[in-house]
């Protein structure tokens, strides 16, 4: 039998056999669905949460339409107010006993707040909230808009303009986003379709970076342990080195393909529940994901892992330790985080000169050139001409970091600095 | 006698350092060959150059037949020195592996792992993982791995190292076993006893050269077999004669005389007698250890500038 093939047996079997792998495959959806119920169920408890505020208010006008406001717009889901307010009256000379009556009570927790509302509030456009818990943002931000909803009416009412035309000429304007495709032009949520995009190039940048250290860790562990140089005398080190890089690929491909099958399946069921639990958010505009992405996805994933995890390999074999390799691995680790950063300024601009450059770069495609396919901005020519670059680098990549490897593998003791590696390319 | 491996005038330097300087030696199929030296003497750095995992500078190889043992693979097994399996992998999958990385099939290999786990009393730790035997299980495992595709050539490097003696016994019968099989092996150690039963021929190396090779018989004979062990009171002035006794080494007890060319031990008791009052006198070969102890230093004081 091939021995190439007899190592990367051993290397796909010995990961995907054990636990390890077993729990972390499983772990990360099950670590996904946890918080997701957990922010699902914070929102739904934490909106639900009744509250008891003392209000006094000293302008004495402004607290009757606050109220009604508030009682009409925040209601839980048997349609009765969140809030309840206790419409404290005050002169302006007992305020301050009030106020620290008030205040106890709260820090006693008889009431969940105080709103004081000054009487220049039509100048200052400010007023109070006394509270145990102030970073309730939701809470604080639906006091906001209530109150300058309430305040601005009274300000246009005094000053004798027509509040109704005022609305009407003042309406904000929402956008709705269309995205234009070969399939023809289709109303899609421009937020959704760039959480998409994130979340998978998000994945292909964890993959990359993570199975890159699988690399360099499964060779600096096989050095150290000394087993390599058994290995050594039945096979060459280029078999060697692509037992390494596809065996441990492989396993992250399948633990990927599980990931996909995983998602498919509750994205699926996920639909059929809101269909059916709630009728109006089938409207949404969710893109579905092509499956020409999926594909791209897989394309660049392995391309991209091909060309790390040949430099990741390469590194581990320049070392014996965690400790060396953490200290030589960071301009490989920074390539990719690199190329992560570039994100933003390529999906706000994914068709500048600036932003199509950067994709072409091998070591960026992966991340890049995935994000402006996801987005619809690669023209075909593009992809094709970074898929060749990337394969061309893999060939060169191997060709020079074979020859590293090679020597890298036998050398035990101090980790070696960059002429003498130089020297390796040279002489091996 | 056939040839399994020749060597001529090899030489490898890393740097400004030599590991190994024209060196050349023959070593015939269906032999034990022992390959000595002290540390860092250059022995694995030849090893591995046997091997093919490194290529000499200059000189050449011929293997088998072959200009490198990389032509061969399947027909070599190869014991380092220092002892490395795949710790989480079990016992049975290990063999395996190996056997596979060896040309054999999974299927022809499994019957050949479970034979030799229950010759060298392994079996009931066949599925348990690398990391929970001891030292001297692995180490047997690892022999295993080495010899379970029956190499024709096996290079074997300290092979009784942290063995307690009824294991050695056990791996020394395997090797005795093969070699009358036909296999040839090539032995590094710094054990002189077990290098003096075992081998038919040897190399000592020291700093990247031969400084003595040939075989065993035939080395010892070459340091005489006329050592002289004197016990004696009184004050021996004869040692210091050149003409007598060409070497001496006191060691309190006794000393060690090597006499001078052409002088039969007699007559130094001879004069033994006219000069000192004589408690014991013997005389004997001189062992491996001490042929190891007196070459290496030696050739580490002069300089290495033996043939």
């Amino acid at each position: 039998m091939n021995k190439t093939w007899v190592l990367i047996k051993r290397e796909f079997f010995s990961r995907v056999k054990t636990k390890g792998f077993l729990i972390g495959t499983l772990a990360l959806p099950v670590f996904v669905f946890v918080i997701m119920g957990v922010q699902i169920a914070m929102q739904s408890l934490g909106t639900k949460e009744k509250k008891n505020l003392a209000l006094i208010d000293l302008t004495g006008r402004i607290a009757p339409s606050f109220i009604a406001y508030m009682d009409s717009s925040y209601q839980d889901a048997r349609k009765t107010p969140l809030y309840t307010f206790t419409n404290v009256q005050a002169a302006p000379e007992s305020l301050s006993t009030l106020k620290s009556r008030l205040s106890r009570q709260v820090q006693d927790e008889e009431i969940n707040g105080l709103i004081i509302l000054p009487a220049e509030i039509f100048e200052s456009g400010q007023f109070e909230l006394h509270a145990k818990n102030i970073s309730n943002m939701e809470f604080n931000a639906n006091l906001e808009r209530a109150l300058s909803r309430v305040v601005s009416d009274l300000r246009l009412a005094q000053s004798g303009i027509d509040q109704v035309l005022v609305r009407k000429l003042t309406r904000g304007v929402d956008l709705k986003t269309f995205k234009v495709s070969e399939a023809g032009t289709k109303e899609e949520s421009g937020m959704i379709a760039f959480g998409i995009s994130y979340v998978m190039m998000f994945i292909l940048y964890m993959a990359l970076l993570f199975y890159g250290q699988f690399v360099m860790r499964g060779v600096y562990e096989d050095k150290s342990t000394r087993v390599m140089e058994v290995v050594l005398s039945s096979a060459r080190a280029d078999q060697i080195m692509a037992g390494k890089i596809v065996g441990i690929g492989g396993a992250g491909l399948l633990q990927f393909l599980i990931w996909a099958l995983v998602i498919a399946l509750v994205s699926s069921y996920g639909m059929v529940m809101m269909t059916l639990f709630a009728p109006g958010a089938g409207q949404l505009p969710i893109p579905a994901i092509s499956l020409s992405v999926y594909f791209f996805f897989f394309l660049y994933f392995i391309l991209g892992y091909f060309i790390y995890a040949t430099l990741y390999a390469t590194l581990g074999s320049m070392v014996n330790d965690e400790a060396d390799a953490q200290s030589l691995q960071w301009p490989v680790t920074f390539l990719i985080i690199l190329g992560f950063l570039f994100m933003f300024f390529v999906l706000n601009n994914p068709n500048s000169t600036m932003a199509v450059l950067l994709s072409l770069i091998p070591f960026f495609s992966p991340l890049l050139m995935f994000l402006r396919i996801s987005v619809g901005a690669a023209p075909w020519w593009q992809v094709l001409m970074s898929v060749v670059l990337m394969i061309l680098t893999i060939i060169g990549l191997i060709w020079v970091t074979g020859r590293i490897f090679r020597v890298g593998i036998l050398m035990y003791g101090k980790k070696p600095n960059l002429p003498e590696v130089l020297k390796w390319i040279r002489y091996s | 006698m056939a040839t399994a491996v020749a060597i001529s005038g090899i030489c490898k330097s890393f740097d400004a350092v030599h590991a190994v300087e024209n060196l050349s030696l023959q070593i015939h199929k269906g032999e034990i060959f022992g390959l000595l030296g002290p540390n860092g003497a250059g022995k694995t750095t030849t090893i591995r150059m046997l091997l093919g995992i490194l290529m000499p500078d200059s000189g050449s190889i011929e293997i088998l037949g072959r200009a490198n043992a990389r032509e061969i693979p399947n027909q070599v097994g190869f014991l380092p020195e220092e002892r490395g399996l795949f710790k989480r992998m079990t016992v049975l999958d290990i063999l395996t592996f190996f056997a596979e990385l060896k040309g054999l099939s999974h299927k022809a290999a499994l019957p050949l792992a479970d034979q030799w786990l229950e010759r060298l009393e392994l079996k009931e730790w066949r599925d348990k993982k690398i990391e929970e035997l001891s030292k001297g299980m692995q180490q047997k495992v690892q022999f295993i791995t080495t010899i379970l595709h029956r190499p024709q050539l096996v290079f074997l490097d300290e092979p009784f190292s942290g063995l307690d003696p009824v294991n050695t016994n056990l791996i020394k019968d395997v090797m005795l076993e093969l070699v009358k099989e036909g296999s040839t092996i090539v032995l590094s150690t710094h054990m002189m006893e077990q290098a003096e039963k075992l081998c038919d021929a040897l190399c000592l190396i020291n700093r990247g050269q031969s400084v003595l090779q040939g075989p065993l018989a035939e080395v010892k004979s070459r340091f005489g077999k006329n050592r002289c062990r004197l016990s004696y009171d009184g004050e021996a002035r004869f040692l210091q004669d050149p003409k007598l006794v060409s070497r001496c080494d006191d060691y309190g007890q006794y000393v060690e005389i090597q006499p001078a060319d052409e002088i039969r031990p007699q007559a130094i008791l001879a004069r033994a007698l006219n000069e000192v009052t004589v408690r014991s006198f013997d005389i004997t070969e001189p062992s491996l250890n001490e042929i190891f102890i007196t070459v290496v230093k030696g050739s580490g004081t002069t300089g290495g500038d033996h043939e």
